[in-house]
């Protein structure tokens, strides 16, 4: 029997590679919940993080309907109100900051941080001298760089790896089940479009502009954006479904436009709309609270003049570059 | 165009009143979805494997939209990957990230509030590039921004008591704090290859057939990172002027 070390080395630096790794750590962020007797919600947090963990473990080779159903489960479970935490003594204050120790490592505390990237980059070039997938190398890079940012972190403080995974627990549940939500919104895009919203967007914006006119067709594919992000209070659901309905089929292949440019744009024109919403609570209305303002709204008044000069630069610059790439 | 094409827009229906009545978000993104392939004629599940042939459940050749969730969830995992970074960002927390990153921020030394916001704009830019994620209203704005703006403006007006200052400007200033995060937080993490809004990108590009490399979309996202920079810079000037105008003392304000 041979297996050739290439073989090894390529499913060792695999994306699959790196989603066990971060299954693996969910399901010690599940256990550290089901240990923790002062939470009342701890069997309903631990099952939500097991579950996540078997789907990013062995979501790849899960049938499809088996990941849709322990997503019903893991929103179930949430719905109910059975993922969350009873507040804690001991490290947590009221900001979810860890309460730092004494000692001060100085400016060398950024190491383990910034290695993180660093790496991701790095994995990204050699994936590029080998021929390989520079997208999936910076992926790749992410997960091993968070395990030898680790590694560092802890010769750096002396810390234990218990610590470090408590740490990372806490982390992980002052986000709580909001960290699956880009994740999940993503998804509700992806049926929207099988259910072909975007085609009903389209019908509209055909119905009223003139197919010839790139300009016309660029603002209202930003406009569709923004205002589909104003209603939903977030762009990540309504781009799968922009992108699929309008910017495809009305920009990208009638006129032959690089789509990573146009589609990287009309995302953040969706990102100004983020900015005018009191939907989009977490960013707009929340931080409001925490100040305590009088107006819940002034954070969005702030923003307005900026969103809308931010706009109205979307536009420009789209039609802009699709003309010079065209006609270079 | 057709009445029942319409149904389909229940799920953002579902969206809105459900957010408004501030129930769940991950249920109602959940529920609106499925909701919306149902009406769209799309069935429960895929009539392959166990439920091939099985009546109502499935139609024959299309995909259910249990299946489509759970192959968009599965697809998508690249957007939450970052929890593999959490221990070690936890371990720096514990050690003292945020003190030094806040440390940081106050050794500039900026002497007006449009400039302070401009500051702390940049480091979000920059925390973006890196891709290191913040809660930035609660761990920055609220302890650190929001009071180091005050203080600027209170030297400015000449008092040493933020009661002092009229009401009006002292909530722009907060709001002006909070408009600080989020501009810097949502263009300068589209220059970081493993943040969400990128992988956005790519996984919907990749689904729809088009092979684009992560570097492509954050070099195109450039253009608009800078340009943000710019408009925020001129707000925030513009809001500096105002505040010299309103708080100022006399003698100061005058021109």
């Amino acid at each position: 029997m041979t297996l050739r070390l290439t073989d090894i080395t390529a499913a060792v630096f695999s994306l699959d590679a790196v989603y066990i790794l971060t299954g693996l750590v969910l399901w010690v962020f599940a256990w550290l919940n089901f240990r923790d007797r002062g939470n009342r919600n701890r069997r309903g947090s631990a099952l939500f993080w097991l579950i996540l963990g078997a789907i990013f473990a062995l979501g790849s080779v899960m049938p499809h309907w088996l990941t849709g159903v322990l997503v019903l489960v893991l929103v179930g479970l949430d719905g109910a109100g059975r993922v969350g935490h009873k507040a804690h003594d001991g490290e947590t204050t009221k900001t979810g900051q860890a309460a730092a120790k004494e000692h001060s490592l100085g400016n060398r505390i950024f190491l383990p941080v910034l290695l993180i990237p660093v790496l991701a980059l790095g994995f990204a070039l050699v994936f590029r001298s080998f021929g390989g997938d520079t997208s999936r190398g910076a992926l790749v890079g992410l997960g091993f760089g968070g395990m030898a940012a680790l590694a560092t972190g802890l010769a750096l403080t002396k810390g234990t790896a218990r610590e470090a995974f408590e740490e990372g627990r806490r982390l992980n549940d002052s986000m709580g089940s909001v960290i699956i939500l880009p994740q999940l919104l993503a998804s509700l895009g992806v049926i929207f479009a099988a259910s072909k919203v975007g085609d009903l967007i389209a019908a509209g914006i055909k119905g009223v502009i003139p197919g010839e006119s790139l300009f016309l067709l660029v603002a209202a594919n930003c406009l569709g954006m923004t205002l589909f992000t104003l209603v939903m209070g977030n762009s990540f659901a309504a781009f799968p479904v922009i992108t699929t309905g309008v910017l495809v089929p009305l920009i990208v292949k009638p006129f032959g436009v690089d789509p990573a440019m146009a589609a990287i744009i009309t995302l953040t024109a969706g990102s100004t709309g983020t900015l005018m919403t009191p939907m989009a609570a977490n960013f707009n209305i929340v931080p409001a609270a925490l100040l305590n303002m009088r107006d819940q709204y002034g954070v969005i008044k702030f923003q307005i003049p900026f969103a809308l000069t931010m706009w109205a630069l979307h536009v420009i610059l789209l039609w802009l570059l699709i003309r010079l790439t065209l006609t270079a | 165009m057709n009445i029942t094409e319409l149904f389909k827009l229940a799920g953002v229906v579902i969206v809105v009143v459900g957010l408004a009545l501030r129930l769940r978000t991950t249920l109602v993104v959940v529920v609106a979805g499925l909701v919306t392939g149902l009406l769209a004629g799309l069935p429960l599940l895929t009539g392959a494997g166990v439920f091939e042939g099985v009546p109502v459940l499935t139609k024959p050749g299309q995909e259910g939209v249990v299946n489509i969730l759970g192959r968009a969830f599965a697809d998508n995992r690249l957007m939450t990957l970052f929890i593999v970074t959490l221990p070690a960002v936890g371990l720096a927390e514990r050690y003292g990230l945020q003190e030094q990153s806040a440390r940081f921020i106050r050794r500039v030394s900026a002497a007006t509030v449009g400039r302070l916001l401009i500051t702390y704009q940049l480091f979000r830019v920059l925390m973006g590039i890196l891709g290191i994620r913040l809660l930035g209203h609660p761990a920055f704005v609220r302890p650190l921004v929001f009071p180091m703006a005050l203080g600027a403006a209170e030297s400015l007006a000449g008092t040493r008591d933020a009661d002092t200052l009229p009401e009006r400007e002292v909530e722009r200033i907060k709001a002006g704090s909070a408009a600080a995060e989020n501009y810097g937080n949502f263009y300068g993490q589209n220059l970081s290859p493993v943040q969400a809004g990128i992988l956005l990108v790519y996984s919907t590009l990749t689904a729809l057939g088009y092979a684009v490399s992560l570097w492509s979309v954050v070099l195109y996202a450039i253009p608009v990172a800078t340009l943000s920079v710019v408009v925020a810079v001129a707000q925030f000037l513009i809001f500096d002027r105002m505040l010299r105008r309103r708080l100022a003392g006399p003698g100061e304000g005058g021109a």
